[in-house]
């Protein structure tokens, strides 16, 4: 199921499908990229940032960043 | 001849740095600890080289005022030798920035870093086989214990400059 | 020839596919330290306890060599031995710049019984920059650079961004606003990791306005130590609700936090040991002669009868909107090249006006005022190589801006103090 990377559970796994707009060159250097593994590492409360893991590497997003982010959520 | 030091933030530029020009720049375990450049200087040879440490960019598409920096520095020094430092644990990306300079024409090495927590992970990387595919020079390197430091500057003066064309023959080829 | 992003990454997966090989990995103790530092509902507890921490450390650890050991050194020892041996005694000009000015107690001059009140280069000077901030500045660095070399803070960035996020900040402003907690320079140089004008602006007046450096904090915790968790309370809240202002006042864009979250390292004793003693040398070649360079400065401003001028002058602003005396000018003159000597010399002077003429809450405004009031000389240098790195010729409009919300502070939050105390029925 396709959802976006903000919405996603934590602890939940999934692939990129696809990166709005000019977010896709920002994070590309980071390693988040589409056809790629995400996991959801932890959520804040109150709107606040998640932090997601690529590879080795973990890294942390503004939810209206992950907003826009669309992952194919694994079940 | 001057010396670029780049990479990602937080990949032990600092620390590369302080051992080739015996500086004392701050390091620090979180990206973003330089963000202005630091100069030093080392002896290759006869020579006596301007070393650069630049702040950590994650791109060439810069994000902020550090990374803004970074790029400049590339883009007014197209002649001098990048080291192009990547974190060895996360070499995928590391290469997408390697890949970034080498497109811009530079003259890159790669350093290899954080070899030792790449082995405590069980990450294991052809060396050989990734300086045949990128066709620069590349050491693995401990940043901290000084490990392959002395190899990376004596590869500096063998730095050359390639075309991407060549890289993706390279890989496209076996 | 460049190449587009996917492009990149499809060279990148054929490299990797061929030269890399991901084995077996053990999760490991730091990678569970890891988690549950970043998870909010055992990172913010844990998150709390590392800040109280770093609070109760600093505290005793100057505590044990201040009050333990060096006050009983320069008051008991030093000052009593330059009043004997230094040449010219009281009323000399030369003598009460470098040991003591003495002060009128019922129309006699009389000497000086600690170094505080004394207000010499050799007396006050040495005692403020050696006797007090040193300790307290070892032990906060100390502790910061352990956090800066394990990997803590930007977990930290992660846990507070949410409050920060209301402010057109994000959570990484927690690492110029730490690192401002040891000393506003390179704090000012750290913003450059935000994104936008808008945002290191917002970043540098506030951090030049609200937070105090090491030196001071060392200070506060020496003279007022029952009120300076209050003190530090009021201007992190200053530095919020002006922040919720300034955002939307401002025009520019305010993005969201992309950080990179490292995984966890020991420090190592090396590393730990050359920053400690780079930023200590910092201090001895740059902070101490400013501060014995300050006590000069005020001394001769005294003598020459400058200070009496401006006293008489901000009076009705000091007294009628502040709830100050007249005779914090000085510490105000003082606050331009340091913080620490300026709420040292408050301290004096509540020992010489008596605590009658100048309370408790009193003394707790002025030294919120040499807070707020004006940066130090060397962070105003700073802010300004900054802006104009960031602004080229806007720079004066960023300054004039900066000097603008300064005033509006000083004015506002300030004054608001005096009327809590008025509120409280203690002033
Ligand atoms: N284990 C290990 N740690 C390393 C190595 N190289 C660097 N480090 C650590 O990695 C952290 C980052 O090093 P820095 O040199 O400050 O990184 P930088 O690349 O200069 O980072 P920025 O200035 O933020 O761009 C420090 O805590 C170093 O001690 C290495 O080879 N092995
Ligand atoms: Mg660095």
């Amino acid at each position: 199921m396709e959802k976006k990377l903000s919405e996603m559970k934590y602890g939940a796994q999934g692939i990129v499908k696809s990166i709005k707009g000019d977010l896709r060159n920002k994070v590309a250097g980071m390693g988040i990229r589409v056809n790629k593994r995400i996991r959801m590492a932890t959520k804040q409360p109150i709107k606040g940032p998640v932090v997601v893991t690529v590879d080795e590497s973990n890294i942390s997003l503004g939810l209206g960043i992950a907003e826009n982010i669309i992952v194919e959520v694994e079940k | 001849m001057r010396i670029l030091l780049m990479g990602h933030p937080n990949v032990g530029k600092s620390v590369v740095f302080n051992r080739i020009t015996g500086a004392n720049v701050t390091e620090s375990n979180y990206p973003g600890t330089t963000v202005d450049y630091e100069k030093g200087y080392v002896r290759i040879g006869h020579e006596e080289m301007e070393v650069i440490d630049v702040p950590g960019t994650f791109s060439l598409e810069p994000k902020d005022k550090a990374e803004e920096v970074a790029v400049k520095m590339l883009e007014r020094n197209k002649d001098s030798v990048v080291v192009c430092i990547i974190d060895s644990t996360k070499i995928e990306r590391g290469l997408y920035l390697a890949l970034e300079i080498i497109e811009r024409g530079s003259r890159v090495v790669v350093a290899l870093n954080m070899w030792d927590i790449a082995e405590d992970k069980n990450i294991n990387i052809d060396v050989e086989k990734l300086r045949q595919i990128l066709g620069v020079p590349v050491v693995p390197t401990i940043a901290v214990s000084g490990e392959g430091i002395k190899e990376l500057v004596s590869r500096i003066s063998g730095a050359t400059s390639v075309k991407i064309e060549s890289v993706m023959k390279n890989v496209g080829g076996s | 020839m460049k190449l587009s992003v996917d492009e990149r990454w499809d060279i990148i997966d054929k490299i990797s596919k061929e030269t890399v090989k991901f084995g077996e990995y053990r999760h490991t103790l730091k990678d569970a330290l890891a988690e549950i530092t970043v998870k909010p509902l055992t990172g913010i507890p844990i998150a709390i306890a590392v800040l109280y921490g770093f609070w109760s450390f600093f505290g005793a650890f100057a505590g044990f060599f201040t009050d333990g050991f060096l006050v009983k050194l320069f008051d008991g020892h030093w000052l009593p031995w330059l009043q004997d041996v230094f040449p010219g005694g009281l009323g000399n000009w030369f003598y009460s710049i470098m040991v003591d000015a003495g002060h009128m107690e019922s129309g006699v001059l009389v000497a000086a019984d600690n170094c505080f009140e004394s207000f010499g280069v050799l007396t006050s000077g040495l005692f403020v920059a050696i006797g007090v901030v040193l300790p307290a500045i070892i032990a906060f660095y100390l502790f910061l650079i352990i956090l800066e070399d394990s990997g803590y803070l930007p977990r930290l960035a992660v846990l507070i961004d949410t409050v920060f996020h209301k402010i057109g900040l994000h959570g990484f402003a927690v690492v110029p606003m730490i690192l401002s907690l040891g000393c506003n320079v390179p704090a000012v140089t750290a913003t450059r990791n935000l994104e936008t004008k808008k945002q290191r602006f917002m970043m540098m007046t506030l951090l030049a306005i609200f937070i105090p450096c090491g030196a001071q904090l060392g200070i506060m915790l020496d003279v007022i130590p029952e009120y300076v968790g209050f003190v530090m309370l009021y201007l992190f809240l200053g530095f919020f609700v002006f922040g919720f202002i300034l955002n939307e006042l401002i025009p520019g864009k305010s993005p969201e936090m992309i950080l990179d979250v490292p995984p966890y390292h020991m420090p190592t004793g090396r590393n730990v040991g050359r920053k400690l003693w780079a930023r200590l040398r910092g201090f001895f070649t740059v902070a101490i002669p400013f501060v014995l360079l300050g006590v000069v400065f005020v001394n001769v401003l005294y003598l020459v009868g400058v200070i009496d001028w401006l006293a008489n002058v901000f009076e009705p602003v000091l007294v009628g909107w502040f709830g100050v005396p007249k005779e914090t000018t000085a510490p105000l003159v003082a606050a331009f090249m340091r913080k620490d000597l300026a709420v040292g010399q408050l301290m004096g002077i509540q020992e010489q006006l008596g605590m009658v003429a100048f309370n408790t809450y009193q003394l707790v405004t002025s030294v919120v005022l040499v807070s707020l009031y004006f940066p130090c000389i060397a962070t105003v240098a700073m802010i300004i190589k900054e802006g104009m790195q960031d602004r080229g010729k806007g720079v004066i409009t960023f300054l004039l801006g900066s000097l603008a919300v300064l005033m509006a502070v000083v004015f506002i939050w300030g004054g608001l103090l005096h009327l809590i105390w008025i509120i409280l029925g203690v002033a």
